[in-house]
């Protein structure tokens, strides 16, 4: 009985994962638009490693494996993020058609540069 | 006695050879009146021909489309999608198709099992003292082929440093001096080598923060992969990998000032020049107690332990320098042309 209400559990979350990793790449096709595009990929890079990830956690129950992925979803939820920013930085830097696709605040940027 | 070209020291021989001497490869100002005269002229000839290509578009928002309609592309653009499509589903099919007269999955009769992988899974505990085969395999049964690999990693970092590697000029580097002191005010640390300023740029502070979480984790990681090659999967060119990756992250975050710190050019010689000799020197002793028939001196230890299976783990540790150091190469030749 345990046994399968972890499988529908972890099923529901790996399809759940597996659906959101659909709809980013619909997102991914559909817009134009570099910055828009890089959002959908951050979101699919968090949300649906997450989902499908703690699917097979709920599946394997606690043991060795399970504690692997948490920290494999630990290590993408620091780097992803980080690297899209990055991607960003960049696009902001050399980009010319920002102004026509953004609305930017003029602030003094890069403090923190050097 | 041969005779020289009047401009010889500006070919491409002389360059090379006043390279490799070390010398001061000759400037382009210096050239000869009739090499200037000649360029002049070329750009002269470049110029008249890039004007008639220049003035054809951007007046007329027409001239686009018309162009178009004039090659012929937008008849066939939709054709060609449904090629593309076509192709794809080919392709697919093919392979399916191929998967299906594979062999099942561990089935006895796949060509993969024939006498050799059946000897290397049979002996290789007892001979080599690894749990893990594959590295068996690859350091000890053929470790002259990775020998191999591990000089073609060597030689293309040579050829990349030989392309890239970029020092500045005297000149230049009493300016970036000057620049660099006045921005930062320690002149101790720049004395030695040059920075422009826009090749050693930091990541801003989410990185940093990242990068102190993280890098620690990925070095850790990659020499446990390292170190664990004989018992896991993994060894030195995974792990190798790993810590090159986390050199390149830390350079990124911290900049080349801070990297230079703990890993310069100096020390990047000696770890890669030494863990191929190292390494070479562990090819020459298999070959030479092998050829003569010799038993090997090196105990194998106890099957399954950290200190165990002879010399794989000394030479996955200088396989995982040696990689470790030519990513970083690549990557910091690439960006800055130098350490």
């Amino acid at each position: 009985m345990m046994e399968w209400l972890r499988l529908i559990v972890g099923g529901i979350c790996i399809l759940a994962g597996i659906a959101t990793a659909l709809i980013a790449v619909y997102g991914l096709f559909k817009f134009k638009y570099a910055m828009n595009r890089m959002h959908v990929a951050a979101m699919t890079d968090t949300l649906s490693i997450l989902m499908v990830l703690l699917g097979l956690i709920i599946i394997r129950g606690a043991s060795m494996d399970a504690l692997k992925l948490a920290l494999i979803i630990l290590f993408f939820w620091f780097a992803s993020p980080v690297s899209s920013h990055l991607l960003a930085g960049l696009e902001v830097e050399i980009s010319d058609k920002l102004r026509d696709n953004c609305e930017i605040e003029e602030e003094e940027r890069g403090g923190d540069r050097s | 006695m041969s005779r020289l070209r009047k401009d010889y020291e500006h070919t491409k021989t002389a360059r090379f050879v006043a390279f490799v001497q070390g010398d001061e490869p000759p400037r382009d100002e210096d050239r000869t009146e009739e090499w200037r005269r000649r360029v002049e002229e070329q750009a002269e000839t470049d110029r008249a021909a890039n004007a008639s290509y220049l003035e054809l578009p951007d007046t007329d928002p027409q001239a686009d489309r018309r162009l178009l309609r004039m090659t012929g592309f937008r008849r066939i653009r939709r054709f060609y999608y449904v090629i593309a499509m076509i192709m794809c589903l080919m392709i697919i099919g093919m392979l399916i198709l191929n998967v299906a007269y594979m062999p099942p999955f561990g089935s006895e009769d796949a060509p993969a099992n024939n006498e050799v992988s059946e000897r290397y899974l049979e002996k290789g505990g007892e001979e080599t003292g690894v749990v893990n085969t594959v590295t068996g395999m690859i350091l000890q049964y053929r470790a002259f082929d990775t020998f191999g690999e591990t000089n073609v990693l060597f030689i293309g970092a040579c050829t990349v440093i030989i392309l890239l590697l970029h020092r500045e000029g005297e000149e230049d580097k009493r300016r970036h001096h000057e620049e660099s002191v006045s921005d930062n005010g320690d002149a101790s640390e720049w004395t030695r080598v040059t920075y422009s300023p826009e090749y050693d740029r930091k990541g801003d502070v989410i990185l940093q923060t990242i990068a102190k979480l993280v890098v620690p984790m990925i070095f850790l990681f990659g020499l446990y992969i390292l170190l664990n090659g004989h018992l896991s999967p993994g060894g030195g060119f995974s792990g190798g990998a790993v810590l090159g990756a986390g050199l390149i992250l830390y350079n990124q975050a911290f900049g080349f000032r801070r990297t230079e710190r703990f890993f310069d050019e100096k020390i990047y010689d000696i770890i890669k020049v030494g863990s191929l000799c190292l390494y070479a020197m562990i090819i020459a002793y298999y070959l030479f107690t092998g050829a003569n028939g010799i038993p090997s001196i090196v105990p194998l230890g106890t099957l399954g332990a950290i200190l165990s299976s002879g010399l794989i783990l000394p030479i996955n540790l200088l396989v995982g320098l040696e990689v470790a150091c030519t990513m970083y190469a690549f990557y910091a030749l690439f960006r800055k042309g130098s350490f």
